[in-house]
C-alpha cells in the first residue's frame, strides 16, 4: 500500500470534523501535526503509508506527489506555526 | 521567557489529566495542568457514556452541570435486530430507577461541561490550570527533575518539574517525546462518526447494534442525549471495509431494522473520532514521565469506552505519585515502572484479558460466526453477572 516516494497531504477542510483520527494513526516518530489537530499539510510525508487517508471517517484527506515546493494555498503558508 | 517550578506538569486536561491533578493537589503536591484548547472537551470526539460507579469511585459528585441523561441499562442487538435487553429497572428495581430512593446505572454526559467540571474541581483543589498552552518538549535533567517547554499565547515557557504526566489523549505527542512505542495498528483503531439528532425516541438504555453489515469491526449505537435528543453513531475498522464511517452511518440509518425509527430524524451535530480497540501501551513510563488515559491507551477494547478507564487510571497515577514524590524518590524510568505495575494490578490486567477476547473474535474469518460471537460477547459483557462490568 505504501507509495514510498514522499507525498504532500491535502485536507478538504469543509468536510473535516477535527476528530484527530489521522494524527492518532500516523506512524511518524516525530510530531506530524497541524495547528488544526490534523496531520501536517505544509511539509512532505516520506513514509507515505496513507493510513491517515484510510482512517478518516469522512474521506477528506488526499495527497499529491511531493515536488519539492508547496502549492500556493493560504493554509500552506503556516510553517512558522508548526 | 520565564521559568517556573512545579512538582508535576500534566499535559492535557481531559478526564485522566484532571483526575490525576485533583488527587495530587489534595495531597499537597504542586501541579500545573495544561491544555492547548480554549474550550475543554471540544470538538467532541466521544459519545459520553459513563457509569455512576466510575464517577463515585474517584469522588466526582453527580452534577446536573454535565449530565445529559440518566441511563438504566442496555439493549444489545444482533445484525437482524434481535435484542437482548438488560434493563436494571427490571432486574434490580429496588436499586435502579428514576424514583427518589433509586439511582441510575450511569449517564450520558456532555463532554464540554464534564471536562470543564473536572478541571474546575482540580483547580479548587489547588491545581494551577492554564488553557491555550501547548506542550512542546521535555528534557530529563537528572535523576529527579526534568524541564518542560510549553507555549502559551505564542510565548515560550520553561517549567522545572519532577515529572511530566502525558494526558494528551489519543493523539498523544508526549509519549513520542520519550520515544515510547505509541503507534497503533490500523486494524485496531475504529474510525467513528456520530450525529446528535432530534426526533429519535429513546428509553434510558444504551443501545448497541452489532453486525458486520452495519459496522464492520466495531458496532453502531443509539444513546439517549437528554432533552429528547439522541446520538446515533458507529465505529468501523478500515481494514474490514472499503467504505468510510460516513457511508456506513448513512447505510445504517437508511437500511437497517431501525430505518423507520430514524426516518424523521434531524441532525443537530456532527462528531467523530478515532477509538482504539487495542491493548494498553506495553510501556507507559519513561524518565520523568508517565502516561495516563487515552495517551496510555487506557481504553476498553471491547466497548471503546474510555471515560471510566481515564478516571480510574488518573486516580491510580495520583495515588502512586503522591507516595513516590512525598518520599523524594527519583523519577527515572526504572523508578516509575511501579506506576504501571499498580495500574496493571488494579485495572490493566483485566483490560489485557478483554483485548484477548476481542482479538479472538476478530480472528474469526467467517462473518456470520464472528457476528454471532460479537453479539454474544457484548450481551454477556453488560449482563449483571459479567466479571468485567466495572471496567
Amino acid at each position: 500500500m505504501s507509495e514510498r516516494s514522499p507525498v504532500l497531504f491535502n485536507i478538504g477542510w469543509n468536510a473535516c470534523i477535527n476528530c484527530g483520527a489521522c494524527v492518532a494513526i500516523c506512524p511518524q516518530p516525530e510530531p506530524f501535526i497541524s495547528p488544526f489537530d490534523t496531520i501536517s499539510v505544509d511539509r512532505p510525508c516520506d513514509i507515505a503509508c496513507m493510513l491517515c487517508e484510510s482512517i478518516c471517517p469522512v474521506t477528506t484527506i488526499d495527497h499529491v506527489a511531493w515536488e519539492g515546493t508547496l502549492p500556493q494555498s493560504p493554509l500552506n503558508n503556516r510553517s512558522h506555526h508548526t | 521567557m520565564s521559568e517556573s517550578r512545579f512538582d508535576v506538569v500534566i499535559i492535557g486536561s481531559g478526564p485522566a489529566g484532571s483526575t490525576t491533578a485533583r488527587w495530587l493537589a489534595q495531597e499537597g503536591i504542586s501541579v500545573l495542568l495544561l491544555d492547548k484548547r480554549q474550550e475543554l472537551g471540544a470538538p467532541i470526539q466521544c459519545s459520553g457514556a459513563v457509569s455512576r460507579h466510575a464517577l463515585e469511585e474517584v469522588g466526582v459528585p453527580i452534577s446536573e452541570e454535565f449530565i445529559q441523561e440518566a441511563i438504566y441499562g442496555f439493549g444489545i442487538y444482533n445484525e437482524a435486530g434481535k435484542c437482548t435487553k438488560i434493563d436494571y429497572r427490571q432486574l434490580k428495581p429496588d436499586e435502579y430507577g428514576a424514583g427518589e430512593s433509586q439511582v441510575p446505572l450511569g449517564y450520558v454526559v456532555d463532554r464540554r461541561r464534564f471536562d470543564r467540571y473536572l478541571m474546575t474541581q482540580a483547580e479548587r483543589a489547588g491545581v494551577t490550570v492554564q488553557l491555550k498552552t501547548e506542550g512542546i518538549a521535555y528534557q530529563p535533567l537528572d535523576d529527579h527533575y526534568c524541564s518542560v517547554t510549553v507555549r502559551h499565547y505564542n510565548q515560550t515557557q520553561h517549567i522545572k518539574a519532577r515529572l511530566v504526566v502525558g494526558a494528551d489523549g489519543l493523539m498523544s505527542q508526549v509519549g513520542k517525546w520519550a520515544g515510547l512505542r505509541t503507534h497503533i495498528r490500523i486494524n485496531e483503531l475504529a474510525s467513528c462518526l456520530q450525529f446528535v439528532v432530534d426526533k429519535v425516541p429513546t428509553d434510558g438504555l444504551l443501545e448497541i447494534i452489532t453486525g458486520h453489515e452495519w459496522a464492520p469491526g466495531g458496532y453502531a449505537w443509539v444513546f439517549p442525549k437528554g432533552h429528547g435528543y439522541a446520538e446515533i453513531g458507529l465505529g468501523v475498522i478500515p481494514t474490514l471495509t472499503k467504505r468510510d464511517a460516513q457511508w456506513h452511518l448513512k447505510h445504517f440509518m437508511e437500511s437497517s431494522f431501525f430505518k423507520k425509527r430514524f426516518s424523521d430524524c434531524r441532525i443537530l451535530e456532527v462528531q467523530g473520532g478515532g477509538v482504539p480497540l487495542a491493548s494498553p501501551l506495553r510501556t507507559q513510563y519513561a524518565d520523568q514521565m508517565i502516561l495516563v488515559g487515552d495517551a496510555a491507551r487506557h481504553v476498553n477494547p471491547i466497548t471503546g469506552g474510555g471515560i471510566h478507564t481515564a478516571l480510574s487510571g488518573g486516580y491510580i497515577a495520583a495515588r502512586f505519585l503522591t507516595d513516590h514524590l512525598k518520599h523524594d524518590r527519583p523519577t527515572r524510568a526504572a523508578d516509575l515502572k511501579a506506576y504501571q505495575d499498580a495500574w496493571l494490578q488494579k485495572l490493566g490486567n483485566k483490560m489485557w484479558k478483554l483485548y484477548e477476547v476481542k482479538t479472538d473474535i476478530f480472528r474469526e474469518k467467517d462473518i456470520p460466526t464472528r457476528d454471532k460471537r460479537l453479539f454474544q460477547t457484548m450481551a454477556g459483557y453488560f449482563s449483571p453477572d459479567s466479571e468485567y462490568k466495572k471496567i
